[in-house]
């Protein structure tokens, strides 16, 4: 009974941990710009892929691992550069468009690049699991956690300690006032998508060997993700995280108790729910219209 | 009888009182306006009394009912229309189409009808589109009956929403800052219009700062100061008003 | 533009329709021509909804998807009558698209855009899982759409069917847009306070135009569930749901005859991408990106708007 619940609890904890950092990139760019990135799931795949045919080619783990974030950087500032930044003017619609064109984009390489077929990593630190109350806890799960939280508290570093992470905030505040205090915001939105790509990379990466990745895993991971950042309040950091937690410790409830079937189904009841009744998510600021 | 009655009117925004414990009444057929510095609560004032805004404290009564907290659209039906200070256009629809949605509530408006193009809709359209024609007209606008709304001056949208809110025959206009941003011929314009509108019965309720204008044309002056009431009455007697003059020259002639 | 113009659009249109078979040497180009007529009654629909309303949704083809299965459950499992499957699927569509709007049109923007998605995905997911019932991953067959003793057995009545369905369909929304309702549906589009203060309950518009469009969707799925063998929750995932979005902007919003145009396009284009085949999803996605990129309005109000200038 308890060793089942907790269990589930273990496993909602680390797919909820990608899906936090996936809402944690997905708010970041939106703070940036406005621009909701559906291409935020392809940056997972892509950081898990490359990883992936970078130790098939003999690249020690370590090394492999900083090179898929790098090149995932690189295609998340090609996608600000090339498709985000020319169209800062359209409507929120056509960048919606924009974005999911950009996914399929990516996907249409990678199965090029790669195959479709499923591609795995080893654990880092092989698959001994560790016994708590019944409840087996594998280390890569641990790796998962572990990782997530360094990732927050250094974005938390970076936003409230360093000039770029200020700019940054300023820029997601008021874009007009930041620019009057010299503060570049094209430059802020292009580290905003490498952040972003970054973030979807590190997800990536530490979740492979576990769930195993092909070039289509980015598109689920991406929505729950989006879920997760909506479920916070779209642009709220921590929101993002409750919300990942939250959408992945419910999806491994119902898939437990529940059917497995209906497990990807339960992010997208979570949010109709949460949206019917707190139109702006748990934690996002409610505004007067002004007229 | 009064038309509009605000009994005891609050509106909180996070502590900031933007309109405390007003109260005043508005009769049919007469010119009114609100005038205050900036922050006063005009806008404010406003958006309660046209449903855009709940009240925190208070009641609106309007010809008799109490209509406090009704949305926008019900307020309309019971004849009440505004223009916007921040312009609130429909930018993707043609200037004579502006108008013409402000004849909505006197169209026939079946989902049925309209989606099969019954004869009923034909006809009605054809008279709405002369009507809002001959309203753009009034306000001064016959060189727009073309325009795209989204190609037009701001001075002209100005009086667009007038004529869009005069379409839906209000028994009660509120104009917030008709003439903001305006020249000296365009607000002459303005000034005109309003008071060929309250010539035909319709009672008028403007916010504005140009006092050359509001003394001119107004019947009833009401002036707030931080939300709440300074002083009403005639233009003469606002004028002659000690704690006027004050709130206007600054805080030390008191 | 003019009620006269949109007359004459419906009219030439209707000429095209009829000429078109002379240009279809086999039954390949009818299903392309076919699948093009389907997308664009759905298209049009969808249209009222993002481009005269100004509401996103990304979750239509939940619709659509429910309309096929609507009326591919009732005929192969109860033995109803085509027509009258039809018919209940628009009813109970339009009647859960009524639930679901009130709720849903209070949010705006990107919320807006999760929400459908979710409601599309949830819909595709149940498709898929309640295996007793629609047959799981591997679809369920409507079996032949016959009406009063007749059936359409070929591609070529096929085609008339579709592309009568779609004249009306695009009669219909025209007449819509024209008329006080669809005034004040681009009201609401333009400027929601601005619509209400006249007297526009803006929340019943938006209401009463999601349904407009789910039905739409609804019926030219349960059309679609007929001409298939097989209808599968494919039809009705999230990426349908995207397509008939991306058909909509790239055609051009707030104009039906550049939702038509969008659907025949992209209808067309991954059977010319065949070609490609392993580089389809790539070009896509890249012509995806560039028109949004270089032509944000869609194509036929850029090309019009470019027209003008010329003559001007």
């Amino acid at each position: 009974m308890l060793a089942s619940f907790l269990q589930f609890v273990f496993s909602g904890i680390t797919v909820g941990s990608i899906y936090a950092l996936c809402g944690l990139g997905f708010s970041i760019i939106f703070n940036a710009s406005h621009v909701i990135n559906f291409a935020q799931g392809e940056f997972i795949m892509i950081g898990g892929m490359a990883t992936v045919s970078l130790v098939a080619l003999g690249v020690p783990l370590p090394v492999a691992i900083l090179l898929a974030i790098l090149a995932t950087m690189l295609v998340g500032f090609a996608l600000e550069k090339f498709a985000v930044e020319p169209a800062r003017k359209a409507s929120v619609t056509t960048l919606i468009i924009i974005t999911i064109g950009a996914s399929i984009f990516l996907r249409g390489i990678a199965q090029e690049l790669w195959d479709k077929n499923f591609h795995k990593l080893p654990p880092f630190s092989g698959d001994q699991p560790f016994l708590i109350a019944g409840a087996s806890l594998m280390p890569q799960s641990l790796w998962v956690i572990g990782v997530t939280v360094v990732v927050i508290v250094g974005l938390g570093w970076f936003f409230n300690r360093t000039l770029e992470g200020k700019a940054m905030l300023a820029t997601s505040f008021n874009t007009l006032a930041a620019q009057l205090v010299g503060v570049n915001t094209k430059k802020v939105l292009l580290m905003s998508f490498g952040l972003s790509a970054m973030l979807g990379a590190i997800g990536g990466i530490v979740i492979t060997p576990i769930t195993f990745t092909n070039y289509e895993t980015g598109i689920m991971l991406g929505l729950k993700g989006f879920s997760a950042a909506v479920l916070g309040g779209l642009g709220n950091g921590m929101g993002a995280v409750v919300g990942g937690l939250i959408v992945g410790i419910a999806e491994a409830m119902a898939a437990g108790y529940f059917s497995s079937a209906y497990k990807d189904a339960v992010a997208f009841i979570i949010i109709l729910f949460v949206l019917f009744f707190m139109p702006s998510g748990l934690f996002g600021k409610s505004g007067t219209e002004r007229v | 009888m009064t038309l509009l009655v605000v009994d005891n009117l609050s509106k909180e925004f996070g502590g900031v009182h933007a309109v405390e414990g007003l109260s005043f009444a508005i009769n049919p057929g007469t010119i009114h306006s609100i005038i205050g510095p900036n922050g006063a609560g005009k806008t404010t004032l406003f958006n309660l009394i046209t449903g855009i805004y709940k009240p925190t404290v208070g009641r609106i009564l309007f010809q008799d009912q109490d209509v406090t907290a009704k949305p926008p659209y019900e307020l309309a039906m019971r004849g009440m229309s505004r223009t916007f200070q921040n312009l609130q256009v429909f930018f993707n629809m043609s200037a004579l189409e502006n108008v013409m949605v402000g004849r909505h509530l006197h169209l026939n408006r079946g989902i049925l009808t309209s989606l099969l193009r019954l004869p009923a809709i034909a006809k009605g359209d054809a008279a709405c589109r002369d009507k809002a024609a001959e309203l753009m007209r009034f306000v001064g606008l016959e060189r727009f009956l073309d325009a795209q709304a989204d190609s037009m001056p701001y001075g002209a949208l100005k009086r667009l929403e007038i004529a869009r809110a005069l379409a839906a025959e209000p028994a009660l206009l509120l104009l917030d800052e008709p003439a903001a941003g305006l020249n000296a011929t365009e607000s002459h314009e303005v000034d005109e219009v309003i008071s060929k509108v309250a010539k035909q019965g319709v009672t008028v309720v403007l916010v504005e700062h140009n006092m050359k204008m509001v003394m001119g044309i107004s019947d009833h002056i009401l002036v707030l100061d931080y939300g709440k009431k300074l002083a009403e009455g005639t233009p003469e007697q606002v004028r002659n008003n000690p704690d006027v003059i004050a709130a206007y020259l600054g805080g030390g002639a008191a | 533009m003019f009620r006269n113009e949109r007359m004459i659009g419906l009219a030439v249109l209707a000429v095209i329709i009829a000429i078109l078979p002379q240009f279809l040497p086999n039954n390949y180009y009818y299903d392309v021509a076919i699948q093009a007529g389907f997308n664009a009654i759905v298209c049009v629909g969808l249209n009222l909804l993002i481009g005269y309303a100004g509401q996103i949704s990304l979750g239509h083809a939940g619709f659509f998807g429910l309309g096929a299965y609507a009326s591919a459950i009732l005929c192969t499992r109860y033995g109803w009558p085509p027509i009258l499957a039809l018919l209940a699927g628009a009813l109970v569509v339009g009647v859960l698209a009524f639930v679901l709007a009130r709720p849903i049109l209070k949010l705006k923007g990107h919320y807006l855009a999760m929400a459908t998605l979710g409601i599309g995905i949830i819909i595709s997911i149940v498709l898929n899982t309640e295996a007793q019932i629609t047959g799981g991953p591997d679809g369920i067959s409507a079996g032949p759409f016959s009406i009063g003793g007749y059936t359409i057995k070929t591609e070529q009545t096929w085609y008339w069917v579709v592309g009568g369905t779609l004249l009306v369909a695009i009669w219909l929304a025209n007449n819509l847009v024209d008329s006080p309702v669809g005034r004040a549906l681009r009201a609401v589009n333009g400027s929601e306070v601005g619509a209400e203060v006249v007297g526009v309950d803006t929340a019943r518009y938006k209401v009463l135009v999601f349904v407009v469009s789910a039905v739409f969707a609804s019926v030219a799925g349960s059309l679609f569930a007929h001409y298939l063998p097989q209808i599968t929750p494919a039809k009705a995932d999230f990426f349908k749901s995207i397509e008939f979005v991306t058909m909509v902007v790239f055609g051009g919003m707030a104009s039906t005859f550049g939702s038509l145009v969008g659907a025949v396009f992209l209808s067309a284009l991954p059977q010319v991408l065949t070609v490609f085949e392993d580089y389809e999803a790539m070009i896509l996605g890249a012509i995806m990106m560039g028109t949004m990129i270089f032509m944000p309005r869609g194509l036929v109000p850029t090309l019009g708007s470019l027209l003008v200038r010329r003559r001007g």
